[in-house]
């Protein structure tokens, strides 16, 4: 596994992991284990996440309805719990997306002439 | 939050198994996992469980951060903080005593007024849908008043014509005599129509109740017993049924017992029997109510039908109207009178909480000691701000504490308001208490001796909704100012101990000096408004009615009811007086047919040659029959002519002594001794001319509230033939009481079989006084409880601030200032805080006192000597309240006090 310093994690933006945690469950359900792996892996590192800190929002997904838990095996036979992804975790997925892809195109619309400024 | 976050949370709070008992095992999984992954990667056992652990995070914060969720957090801080505040509470328990006792009084008198207007005027009837009924009422548009009051012609035209009501009833409430002669065993008896049970849809306790049957013309006596006459009466046996009840001399047969909890549909009473209209004619003889076109005694109501809406029931009324009433004219009125007799029409009213008079006597004075109770309430609530602010800075340090240990701002507001809201529940328990004694007491109060007042006062949702929303709306009201200062700390002269805490301390003296000054305004409009009613009971005690209250007892002979024949009732009365002369201790007698003071009037309309520019009511003069004793015992100055005597007959001519109002207004400028009056008798026709042999000095007729009216006394022995009962005016050398008994022997000697009612004249002056009286008693008690508040809220203020300020008038004494310097620093601040109380109070009571001028009698709402007086006891107590601690700060010892520092 790659290390990287530090300074180059990113804080994570308050809410964002709920939808990062939606995410990884498209592909199916998964343990708390795994979403933290592939969190990690598809931010390439650059996120982080103390792994302690996704299980309070996967009970608040619980609550809201997202995503439904259930005891399995994993497959080193270890007994875990696996979290899938409800309908109403789909929709609110997607809405979070658009939401985001939203804000992002927002800020870097503000950013954009400010950095090519400082360039110049 | 969701409601379905809510009620996860709700499942999970009663749940067996709870979510952190999972968490452990998720949690060990995961990290069995991230140590599997890191040996794979190569590391060392030690190592890989390490970095599992380091790649984990805190724990127990994951593990409190995904329990947390589950749980009602603020539940868990409420009952944090009531525990934390209990502590508080009992660490200072005389505080604690003060502020419960200061609530229990404030919230208690607001519940006992409370429920006092709950029960006369909010409280649904216990019948069935309560508030379908409805009210029949005439509505007169030339006069643009409705009445509720019905002849029985015109009852049974509404319930033969109606098709608005599933179904309709009547009933009047009377009182009739269970004993058979002597004193008077009064029955709350009501007259009610066939439908009445069955449309209120009771059931009965035993036997049946009167139905449609039971009502018919001719009908037998039937009665129905109330469920506590039925208790009291028979012990609740069912050998009750079928029985005999005596009713004025007359034998009733109880058919059954109505359900407890029915008191009857007249609010402020509770009947004991029952019995149909048409048993009446029993009770009257020959000249019965039932066929009377203007015995107005009925009050008529119904079930609105299903579906019909009230504007639909209104209009349908309306075209009913003319009809129904065309057909109850009464035949003995004046063209005019019956041609606006039948321009009424017939409205409705909700009936669902009954029909009170206690409310339209009530109804003003209630609200105004709910007023009044609403401002002691203010006035406690400034007393324990004031009271906890001085706390706030005793418990500065700890607040400062928990704060640098992380406590928010919120938080510790929440909590200081928990504490004041338990504080204010308990106040709110113990003046619950306070409210049940004091209802019943004031219940009692308002009974008057002919009339016992009955509420029912059991304990209601509303009253006990009523009683928590006070509650916490006062713990907000008190708590609030002191909660959000003391928490606006700065933390650093709070840990530095030091008591010159130099930034804070005008701010809070100033927000003391605003609560002391609205708790002088407060208690100023109270002190005015008590004064007011004060003055306005006292003026009323005083009044001079004309005659002497005292030592007289009135003894009210029926001999109807004993059935004398009319023609042998005078020579009957005439021995009875004989004989009530003769008792020892009785000064003199006399007799009357209306009872002075007992609210009953006669009236009619008079004419004299020179009294035709008199319209409407000023045409109309008061009558009484009475003895040739009846001046000389009540004290009535004869002004000028001649007495009653036995030359007065039934045989002689009609003869009147006037008094001054009569005199002034029918015969102006005039002597009328030897003028003659007529009276207007039925239908506009005058009556033969009666002749003036004397003139009386003015005196209070019927209530001692009511204007003089010109008033006609004529002799008792020209009476006519329908007087049934008449009373006898015993003026006593011993106490009036002490008569009763020879009295009622001396009576039993003519006729055992005369029921007779005693009272005393001062009884009945009190009687008509009893609404003027209620309102100075409470309003005073509670005037003084403001002042007591008042005076130990700047007592506590100045004593506070004394202390606060104790380095600085050391230092000042020190620097030479006198004592007389330190005194008028003290008092002067507090001179300014009263005087600006005292400048709103006046503005407030100008602007507010108006509410109460239909209480006042003799006064206005703006009695400049009240005013005066209550800013002058005001100031005196503020004064002495202030002097005490001014009087400390100058005994303040320059060394002591610097040493401090």
């Amino acid at each position: 596994m790659a290390k990287r310093s530090e300074q180059d994690r990113i804080e994570l933006v308050y809410g964002t992991l709920d939808m990062l945690i939606l995410r990884t469950l498209r592909w199916g359900p998964t343990h708390g284990h795994g979403i933290a792996k592939s969190i990690e892996r598809m931010s390439e590192d650059a996120l982080k996440v103390e792994h302690g800190s996704l299980y309070p929002a996967l009970q608040r997904l619980q609550q809201e309805g997202w995503i439904t838990a259930e005891w399995g095996v994993s497959k080193n036979n270890q007994r875990a719990k696996y979290y899938q992804l409800t309908e109403s975790g789909r929709r609110k997925l997607r809405a979070e997306t658009s939401r985001w892809e939203r804000f992002v195109r927002a800020i870097s619309g503000v950013l954009k002439p400010a950095e090519s400024e400082k360039t110049s | 939050m969701t409601w379905k976050r809510q009620f996860a949370r709700f499942r999970a709070l009663f749940a067996r198994q709870k979510p952190s008992d999972d968490l452990g095992e998720e949690f060990r999984a995961h990290l069995a996992m991230e140590e599997q992954d890191n040996l794979e990667a190569g590391m060392s056992p030690d190592e890989a469980h390490y970095a599992a652990l380091r790649r984990f995070g805190n724990v127990t914060l994951a593990e409190e951060g995904s329990t947390e969720m589950w749980k009602w957090l603020w539940f868990e801080q409420l009952i944090q903080d009531v525990r934390y505040g209990l502590g508080q509470l009992r660490r200072k328990p005389g505080y604690t005593a003060v502020a419960v006792l200061t609530l229990a009084l404030g919230i208690g008198a607001n519940t006992a007024i409370f429920s006092l207007i709950d029960a006369v005027r909010l409280r649904m009837l216990p019948v069935e849908k309560p508030d379908e009924l409805l009210l029949v009422e005439r509505y007169n548009p030339r006069w643009g008043e409705a009445s509720t009051s019905f002849t029985n012609t015109l009852w049974e035209q509404v319930r033969d014509q109606q098709d608005v009501f599933s179904g309709a009833f009547a009933w009047s409430s009377d009182k009739l005599d269970l004993a058979r002669g002597g004193a008077v065993h009064p029955a709350n008896t009501v007259w009610v129509s066939g439908g009445f049970f069955n449309t209120l849809g009771l059931r009965p306790a035993a036997g049946r109740l009167i139905a449609a049957s039971d009502d018919q013309r001719g009908c037998p006596a039937v009665a129905v017993l109330s469920y506590g006459f039925w208790q009291d009466h028979y012990g609740g046996a069912a050998s009750a049924i079928g029985s005999t009840l005596s009713l004025n001399d007359h034998p009733f047969e109880v058919i059954g017992v109505a359900p407890s909890g029915f008191f009857g549909m007249d609010v402020g009473e509770k009947f004991d029997a029952a019995a149909p209209i048409c048993a009446t004619a029993i009770i009257d003889g020959e000249k019965t109510r039932l066929d009377h076109r203007s015995w107005w005694w009925l009050s008529v109501a119904g079930r609105v039908k299903p579906g019909l809406s009230r504007s639909q029931l209104s209009a349908r009324l309306k075209v009913l109207s003319p009809s129904i009433l065309t057909a109850a004219v009464p035949h003995d009125w004046s063209a005019d009178g019956q041609q606006n007799f039948v321009k009424q029409f017939l409205v409705a009213d909700s009936a669902a909480t009954g029909l009170s008079s206690l409310r339209r006597q009530f109804d003003e004075p209630l609200q105004v000691l709910m007023g009044v109770v609403g401002l002691v309430l203010l006035i406690a609530c400034a007393n324990i701000a004031s009271l906890m602010l001085a706390r706030a800075a005793a418990r500065h340090k700890e607040i400062a504490v928990r704060q640098a240990l992380g406590a928010s701002r919120g938080r510790l507001i929440r909590q200081l308001l928990t504490e004041c809201l338990m504080l204010s529940l308990l106040g709110a328990l113990l003046g619950v208490l306070f409210a049940r004694w004091g209802t019943a007491l004031l219940v009692r109060y308002i009974s008057t001796a002919r009339n016992t007042v009955f509420l029912d006062l059991s304990l209601d949702g509303r009253v006990l909704g009523f009683t928590i929303a006070i509650a916490a709306l006062t713990a907000i009201l008190f708590g609030l100012l002191p909660a959000l200062r003391s928490t606006s700390v700065s933390l650093t002269s709070a840990m530095k101990g030091s008591q010159a805490l130099e930034v804070d301390r005008p701010a809070r003296f100033r927000s003391r000096r605003w609560i002391v000054a609205t708790q002088v305004a407060l208690s100023m409009v109270l002190l005015v408004a008590a004064g007011l009613l004060l003055r306005s009971f006292a003026k009323l005690a005083t009044l001079d009615i004309g005659f002497d209250r005292n030592n007289v007892l009135m003894v009210m002979a029926d001999l109807k009811t004993a059935k004398i024949a009319p023609e042998q009732q005078l020579a009957t009365y005439d021995e009875i007086e004989r004989r009530l002369s003769a008792l020892p201790g009785v000064v003199s007698v006399g007799r009357s047919v209306m009872t002075p003071l007992s609210g009953g009037a006669w009236n009619n309309s008079i004419h004299t040659d020179w009294s035709k520019a008199l319209t409407g009511d000023d045409v109309l003069a008061w009558f009484n029959f009475v003895s040739p004793g009846f001046l000389g015992t009540l004290h009535m100055t004869l002004l000028a002519g001649r007495n009653f005597n036995s030359g007065d007959t039934k045989a002689s001519p009609a003869v009147a002594i006037v008094n001054q109002t009569l005199a002034r207004r029918f015969f102006p400028g005039l002597n009328p001794i030897g003028k003659t009056f007529r009276i207007e008798d039925h239908a506009d026709k005058l009556g033969a001319p009666v002749e003036v042999v004397g003139i009386v000095r003015d005196a209070k007729y019927e209530s001692l509230r009511v204007e003089i009216h010109p008033t006609a006394l004529f002799p008792a022995a020209q009476v006519p033939d329908h007087s049934s009962t008449e009373t006898f005016e015993l003026r006593s050398a011993i106490p009036p009481s002490a008569l009763v008994g020879p009295a009622q022997a001396a009576v039993a000697s003519v006729n055992k079989q005369i029921p007779l009612q005693f009272h005393t004249l001062a009884e009945l002056a009190n009687d008509s006084m009893v609404q003027e009286r209620l309102l100075a008693l409470l309003s005073g008690f509670f005037g003084a409880l403001a002042l007591l508040l008042a005076m130990i809220g700047l007592y506590g203020t100045l004593s506070y601030q004394v202390t606060q300020r104790r380095t600085e008038f050391g230092v000042r004494m020190a620097l030479g200032a006198g004592a007389g310097s330190i005194l008028r620093l003290v008092l002067g601040n507090l001179i300014a805080v009263l005087a600006a109380g005292l400048g709103a109070g006046v503005l407030i009571s100008l602007a507010a006192t108006r509410v109460l001028q239909q209480m006042l009698f003799g006064l206005g709402p703006r009695d400049a000597v009240t005013m005066i007086a209550a800013g002058g006891v005001l100031s005196i107590v503020a004064l002495i309240a202030g002097y005490i601690p001014a009087r400390r700060a100058t005994k303040v010892d320059p060394m002591v006090a610097l040493r401090y520092e």
